[in-house]
């Protein structure tokens, strides 16, 4: 007897489909055998989905009985085909019809007692069976929500082996799971960080808020203790809401990862910060088995960098092409994958060593030390840093002003939608999508200015010494400023306040000169 | 004046200065780059520390300035700071700057001051104990300190810790019987410590350049005005502008700081920023660091 089941095989998040088929051949010596370019641990599963079978009350016949995962020139890696294997085993051995069969797809783990075991990586499987015409997927009951929240497809959640060939067979009705992902949205709103929470800070707020509008990196430059972290901590807050279809973006990205929590999907926008020791592997992701890494695992939030400098130049240079491409790619021996990649870039740093530079009651720090403390920072991702901010250290002052109502994230997050509504208008039809993505040749279309404006630049490109990078970072600045008043021309105080945001520049960080 | 070339003059030379001959441990001879001070003119050390405040530098560069414009002689010791800061604006104001190096005349040292290292052969000279080649050590700067305060009528000095190579300049001036001015600071302020202890010690405090001319005894014509903010300047700036200015001091401030002090409740942040531009760019204002700003000594008269 010979049978096929359709499964999805994953690297990193590009799906393809695979099928488990089994022949069952009289004559020869009785032997299982599984082929088709398989990893280490898929060969290993042969013994477990035996064991799987026996103890599910399924009997192997002794004959010669042969496995093949197809097609060959995929890599088969992973957990997830011992279902469609067993499945198709079952099915060679004339125990589920092969009526409607074609149709469905499946994947999950199996236990040696029989029971299935959640997978990673179901989302997105799903995801793509349902592109490819299929109308059932079989699911770990495990991961049956996650599943559940792909439309157009019937997601069904089996709690193990037997459970599965009789719902194949027919002979035990299973309710598809199905979640409405905008239900789901509509009442998870409550961020934990909020910037109601911060007191003052509003030259901080201030320029979060302009980075954010025009989704511009930004870089939070204060001594120790004035609540840079806390800060950025508060930046998913005020990004605008999020949609379904990025929902299920990061929902996919955080189902390979294994990371979903017991909600199954991703509701809020991510914050992601990983500690200065993070390698370099760790932030781009990859593996034998490849997961996303902390660049992908923040796509759609904020990819927050604490103590910025104390980050190991390998770290920081991964940055580049995700931050350029918005999506990483990874290449391995066993063929390269990509993994989406478009956050937020956040970070924030001391003034110098000790942090307490230029305040020299406190800071000992020699010049060419709070130089050197900052060339650790690279030029090259100085230049994709359009903002950067000075938080205060919180004085006792503020703390006393407890009266003063500070403004929540929802308001605040109500003026950064209205900013990315006319960008949004503003870039119809082209590839740019904010004010960030705008390079050297749309400046001029798009950030226009008047005779008054060109000469207040011309003053401050000579007596501020700036550089032609910097001219770039301001305008594209000053657009989003602009916008976030409303204001179709870019004027000369949206200009000041996009330099007084201008990103460090080594040479006239002390200015006196 | 003097040529690129270096000469070593021996003490025995007859264009050894006067002034260090009569001095505890006099040097056996100069090498010299460019001019030596003229014995015809006062001449003033400015010194001070080498990671200074804002504060330090903006009064440095005043007195300095200052100074050049009466036709003073500034020396000091080339370094980071005050030290270097005094000797650049000397330049800049078509003064007279001598530099006393620790180290061969060949030496560019520190090298965020080649600037001055470049132009001050037009402008004064540069002096050393040491032949060419040889390298800055700590342990040889007291040395250098001592022809320093030697070649100078006053010593001033605008910020220093408590235990410092300032201190060590100002006891081999004592020593030399030099007269000693100190800038006065805020008695918690570490680099201004041992200034105000000098004060507490007998040095005149430097009020303004004029302390340091009287000590000199030059004393210019009485007309202008005491008060020390440049009136002229201020007066070309709006109201709001005047506000923003007077918020600010020479320590620098934070934008947070700024934003929320009671007397621009009444002005729009954007406004404070656009207004905070402007005075940069007028040179009254300096950022440092940050989105911290300071007074720069422009606004001095
Ligand atoms: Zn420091």
């Amino acid at each position: 007897m010979f049978s096929s089941i359709n499964t999805v095989a994953l690297n990193g998040m590009d799906a393809k489909l695979v099928r488990a088929e089994t022949d069952i051949s009289d004559g020869g010596l009785p032997i299982l055998e599984m082929v088709g370019f398989l990893a280490g641990e898929v060969k290993e599963s042969k013994e477990r989905i035996k064991t799987a079978l026996r103890n599910s009350g399924f009997l192997i016949p002794p004959k010669r009985i042969t496995v093949n995962l197809s097609p060959a020139d995929i890599k088969k890696s992973g957990s997830a085909f011992d279902l469609p294997v067993a499945i198709s085993l079952i099915q060679a051995m004339g125990l589920i019809p092969e009526e409607g069969i074609g149709s469905v797809c499946m994947a999950g783990e199996l236990s040696l007692s029989g029971d299935v075991i959640g997978i990673n990586g179901v989302l997105p499987m799903v995801m793509y069976a349902r592109d490819k015409g299929f109308k059932r997927f079989i699911v770990p009951y495990a991961n049956r929500e996650e599943g559940g929240a792909a439309s157009e497809i019937e997601v069904i959640g089996v709690k193990n082996l037997a459970e599965a060939a009789e719902y194949l067979s027919g002979n035990q009705e299973i309710m598809p799971s199905q979640m409405s992902v905008r239900q789901l949205l509509r009442q998870s709103r409550e961020y934990e960080s909020d910037f109601s929470n911060i007191r003052g800070q509003k030259a901080l707020k201030r320029g979060i808020e302009v980075a954010v509008s025009g989704m511009h990196n930004i870089l939070i430059i204060g001594p120790p203790g004035s609540g840079k972290t806390m800060a950025a901590k508060c930046i998913p807050s005020i990004l605008p809401e999020l949609s379904e279809d990025e929902c299920l973006e990061i929902s996919r990205i955080y189902s390979v990862a294994g990371a979903l929590g017991p909600e199954g999907l991703v509701l809020q926008r991510p914050f992601v910060n990983p500690h200065h020791t993070v390698t370099a592997q760790a932030l781009a992701g990859g593996g034998s088995k490849p997961r996303p890494g902390a660049v992908s695992m923040s796509h759609r939030g904020v990819l927050f960098l604490d103590e910025l400098p104390e980050f190991t130049r390998g770290a920081l240079e991964i940055l580049r092409q995700p931050m350029e491409d918005k999506e990483i790619h990874i290449s391995r021996a066993a063929g390269s994958c990509t993994f989406p990649a478009d956050f937020l870039f956040a970070a924030a740093m001391n003034p110098c060593k000790c942090g307490f530079y230029p305040d020299r009651s406190r800071c000992s720090c020699s010049e060419p030390e709070v130089r050197k403390y900052l060339s650790k920072i690279s030029q090259p991702l100085i230049d994709r840093i359009d903002i950067s901010v000075e938080a205060q250290e919180i004085n006792f002052e503020d703390l006393r002003r407890r009266d003063e109502e500070e403004e929540t994230s929802a308001e605040i997050r109500g003026r950064v939608t209205d900013a990315v509504e006319i960008q949004k208008k503003r870039y119809e039809g082209t590839k740019i999508k904010f004010n960030a993505d705008l390079k050297i040749g749309d400046l001029k279309r798009y950030c226009p200015v008047g005779e008054k404006e060109e000469e207040l630049l011309r003053e401050a490109f000579s007596k501020l010494g700036l550089s032609v990078r910097a001219y770039h970072r301001i305008l594209r600045c000053a657009r989003t400023i602009a916008d976030l008043y409303h204001s179709d021309r870019i004027n000369t105080d949206h200009l000041a306040e996009a330099i007084a945001y201008r990103s460090i520049d080594r040479r006239y960080w002390h200015g006196d000169r | 004046m003097g040529t690129g070339e270096e000469r070593y003059i021996s003490a025995f030379d007859k264009d050894f200065p006067e002034k260090l001959k009569n001095i505890p441990m006099p040097p056996a001879g100069i090498y010299v780059k460019g001019a030596l001070p003229n014995p015809e003119i006062p001449s003033v050390a400015i010194i001070g520390a080498r990671e200074a405040s804002a504060y330090g530098i903006s009064v440095a560069r005043y007195f300095s300035r200052e100074l050049s414009k009466a036709g003073i002689q500034i020396i000091s010791g080339m370094a980071r700071g005050i030290d270097g800061t005094a000797q650049r604006e000397a330049i800049l104001s078509g003064g007279f700057s001598f530099g006393v190096l620790g180290c061969g005349t060949d030496i560019i040292y520190p090298r965020e001051n080649a600037d001055i290292f470049k132009k001050i052969l037009d402008a004064g000279g540069l002096i050393s104990e040491y032949p060419v080649g040889t390298a800055p050590k700590k342990l040889r700067f007291p040395a250098r300190n001592r022809i320093i305060s030697a070649l100078s009528d006053c010593i001033l000095v605008v910020e220093a810790r408590e235990k410092s190579g300032t201190k060590i300049t100002v006891s081999h001036a004592l020593e030399q019987g030099k007269d000693i001015l100190a800038v006065p600071g805020r008695i918690y302020d570490p680099l201004s410590r041992g200034c105000n202890s000098l004060i507490a010690d007998g040095a005149a405090p430097a009020l303004s350049p004029e302390s340091v001319l009287e000590v000199l005894g030059i004393f210019r014509d009485k007309g202008r005005t005491k008060d020390s903010l440049n009136k002229n300047l201020e007066e070309k700036l709006s109201s709001e502008e005047r506000d923003v200015l007077h918020c600010l001091d020479f320590d620098p401030k934070g934008l947070e700081e700024i934003i929320n002090d009671r007397k621009l409740k009444d002005v729009a942040r954007e406004r404070i920023i656009s207004i905070l531009l402007k005075l940069q760019l007028l040179g009254l204002v300096n950022e440092i660091g940050r989105q911290k700003y300071h007074l720069t000594d422009k606004i001095l008269k």
